[in-house]
């Protein structure tokens, strides 16, 4: 549905894209991960059509998009990370005033704009000015001023940046029920417990280079372990150092030594046999599942805030 | 104390880097410094001197006398012939009134050909003019009566002795007086010639000085000028209808160059990039804002003159079509101006000062604030280069004198072909530069 073919572009001397190729399915939810200043907007802007590619091109639906051709923008609905709202409005006037650029008679609008506010649960705030309203309020708007003209494609850009707990599980929730709707979603983002909990396939992203992509276990398969031991920082353990580094691939932080182990444990009492053999007692170590982030760190040997 | 230092230092850093805020700090009272020290007199350059037509129709050498005077006038400047279909031609009454009456020159001075007329004894002066702008108005009619009074010694002495042939006959006053003379000699012991002599001299400048009616009316019967207004006599409101359209201008440019400068604010709040996201193009985001801001620009005009209508009974309507025009081309060569300098700018900050400087200074310049014809010549030359200019003139000449559609196309001429190049460099500064 959504095919991205070597594109590339540069901003004067910083190249923000390197050939990247892509293939989004009808339906998907797919991420786009990586730090700050990987190219994940750049990315979304061309598939937009807002920005034009050095090289390469973007199909929708097997339709070129192109920057000066905006009828295609008509299937997508787009999140962006800053907010994108008339602060001095009220919530219902900025939904008439974005809606009011799509095919909508006005009852439609209307209806469509009833549909959105209840999706983000700001019903009741519909004639408070934006202004007022919390960091959290204020990105469900974002998102619902997106849904307006009900997009087959919607593309969220970091929409959880700043905001509380409460307001990002209620904005995955909405998520989730639009592309359990059947809406496609690229979702960008640099917190990887995001990508992990919403997308079924994702790419990670690194200055501009997509480094690799499937779905999550398939990422996770590229480390050849699956667990992530946490050995606790005391007298016992430092002095036991020597022996931790050789179970597998150490790296230290302020309270802890990280392991990640040479072996795939399938049985972890065979983990804690081989930690008993050099005399590191269990209670120190903490064993966790290996996430995307230690996919980042195995891929680009650094850690997805750095 | 070094902390306070160190606040300090970090104070003055920010202010360097605020360019908006050094343009405001420094530059623009600087140009105004200097524009109202041109104004007001301060500049080493020479001030404009207002223009007068002069007509001299006599054949009497006290009326040619009276001409060299007005001609080499520290005041005025003469004016004598105009130009038609390449050739010079010398101005008559009806030829300069007709200018004065189509607002082209301030005033004429005619000295007719009974400057000198057998049955009087003063000389007549006809007067022609038009108070559009009331400063400069007042400065030629002063400018006027300062030459005749001062060159008054010279030509004084002419006029009396016509003034004695009138009243006592030809040489009839001179042998009246002198025996006068000798009966007071010989009666008091005074020398008859003396005495003669003081007789036949009269203390002008005492004349000049008496502020009581007999000397007012002895020069008023010695110098008859006949003034009279041949434009905006009719009008309710002189005052504010002079300056109406000038303010007007000024705020009107404040108020487009601030429209156009909101798509930056657009830009920082994102709900300009999110218009971008729809599907909009870039261009019709930039004709919506060019078509709002001309229909701002419209209606905050009309506004204006309305109100200058309900409080001060400005006369808006018997001439309001072409008022409307002017409005129209005004607000179309505004808007142009707000998109250049938006599109000049990186920043809403750049932007707010540049346009800051600009129209303050485009408006003390192009005559918002005083008639154009006060300046030093080199500002007269700077102001046609102004949109307000030729705005403020188009709105006083429809206004003042109830101009025609033929009479102000010049104007609209130069506002709207000025509205075209700026907006083809704006257009083409926006896509240079991606400020949308």
């Amino acid at each position: 549905m959504i095919e991205i073919k070597n594109v590339s572009k540069k901003f004067e001397n910083t190249e923000a894209l390197k050939g990247v190729s892509l293939k989004v399915e009808k339906g998907e939810f797919f991420g786009l991960l990586g730090p700050n200043g990987a190219g994940k907007t750049t990315l979304m802007n061309i598939i937009v059509g807002y920005l034009k590619p050095d090289e390469g091109k973007v199909f929708i639906d097997g339709t070129e998009m192109k920057s000066d051709d905006v009828s295609l923008r008509e299937k997508i609905g787009y999140v962006p990370q800053d907010i994108g709202l008339y602060q001095e409005l009220t919530a219902m006037q900025n939904l008439k005033i974005f809606g009011s650029f799509y095919n909508h008679t006005k009852k439609e609008l209307n209806e469509r704009i009833e549909q959105a506010l209840e999706l983000v649960q700001l019903n009741d705030r519909r004639k408070d000015v934006v202004k007022e309203f919390s960091g959290g309020m204020k990105r469900r708007l974002n998102i619902a001023a997106s849904l307006l003209h009900d997009p087959e494609i919607i593309l969220c850009d970091e929409p959880t940046v700043g905001v509380d707990p409460q307001s990002r599980n209620a904005i995955f929730e909405m998520l989730q029920k639009l592309n359990a709707d059947g809406k496609t979603l690229i979702y960008t983002t640099h917190y990887m417990e995001e990508a992990e909990r919403l997308c079924n396939r994702m790419a990670i992203i690194d200055y501009g280079k997509i480094i690799a992509g499937g779905t999550l276990s398939e990422l996770i398969d590229l480390l050849h372990t699956r667990e992530t031991l946490k050995i606790r920082k005391t007298k016992e353990t430092e002095a036991l150092l020597g022996e931790i580094k050789k179970l597998g691939v150490f790296s230290e932080h302020d309270f802890y030594f990280e392991i990640r182990p040479n072996e795939n444990y399938d049985v972890y009492s065979k983990l804690f046999a081989d930690l008993e053999t050099i005399g590191l007692d269990s209670k120190f170590v903490e064993i966790s599942r290996a996430s995307l982030e230690d996919v980042f760190l195995y891929l680009t040997g650094r850690s997805l805030r750095d | 104390m070094k902390t306070i230092l160190n606040l300090i230092k970090k104070d003055v850093v920010r202010f360097l880097k605020d360019t908006p805020a050094l343009i405001l700090t420094f530059v623009v009272p600087a140009v105004l410094i200097i524009i109202f020290g041109n104004i007001f007199g301060g500049g080493n350059d020479s001030r404009g001197k207002p223009e007068i037509i002069l007509v001299n129709e006599s054949n009497s050498p006290a009326a040619e006398f009276l001409e060299e005077k007005l001609d080499s006038s520290d005041l005025l400047q003469t004016v004598k012939v105009y130009h038609q279909d390449g050739k010079e031609i010398p101005f008559t009454e009806e030829s300069a009134k007709e200018f004065v009456s189509k607002g082209k020159i301030t005033a004429a001075v005619v000295l007719p050909e009974d400057f000198l007329s057998d049955t009087s004894s003063g000389m007549k002066i006809k007067f022609y003019y038009d108070p559009k702008n009331e400063i400069e108005s007042n400065l030629i009619q002063g400018g006027i009566q300062k030459t005749i009074f001062s060159e008054m010694p010279a030509i004084m002495p002419y006029l009396m002795q016509r003034q004695m042939s009138n009243l006592l006959g030809s040489d009839s006053g001179k042998i009246f007086n002198k025996k006068m003379a000798d009966l007071i000699g010989e009666s008091f012991g005074f020398n008859p010639d003396s005495v003669f002599k003081s007789m036949t001299q009269i203390d002008l400048n005492q004349l000049q000085n008496d502020s009581t009616a007999a000397g007012a009316d002895f020069m008023n019967n010695l110098i008859n000028i006949e003034s009279e207004q041949l434009v905006g006599k009719e009008i309710k409101s002189p005052g504010v209808t002079r300056i109406v359209g000038g303010w007007a201008m000024m705020f009107l440019l404040f108020t487009l160059t601030g429209a156009s400068i909101s798509i930056f604010e657009e830009k920082q709040e994102g709900s300009l990039r999110r218009l971008l996201f729809m599907p909009i193009t870039r261009s019709q985001i930039l004709w919506s804002k060019y078509l709002y801001s001309i229909l701002l620009g419209i209606v905050q005009l009309l506004v204006m003159f309305f109100i200058s209508w309900v409080v001060f009974d400005v006369d808006i309507f018997s001439n309001f079509f072409n008022l409307f025009v002017v409005i129209v081309a005004s607000a179309f060569a505004a808007v142009a101006f707000g998109m250049l300098i938006t599109a000049m700018s990186k920043t809403i900050q750049q932007a707010n000062g540049l346009a800051t400087l600009i129209v303050l200074v485009m408006s003390a310049v192009g005559g918002s604030w005083f008639p154009v014809s006060l300046f030093p010549n080199w500002i007269q030359v700077i102001s046609k280069f102004t949109i307000t200019y030729w705005s403020v003139e188009a709105f006083l000449d429809v206004l003042w004198r109830r101009a025609s559609l033929v009479d102000i196309l010049p104007n609209l001429g130069v506002l709207l072909a000025t509205a075209v190049v700026i907006n083809y460099i704006a257009l083409y500064l926006f896509k240079k530069r991606s400020v949308v």
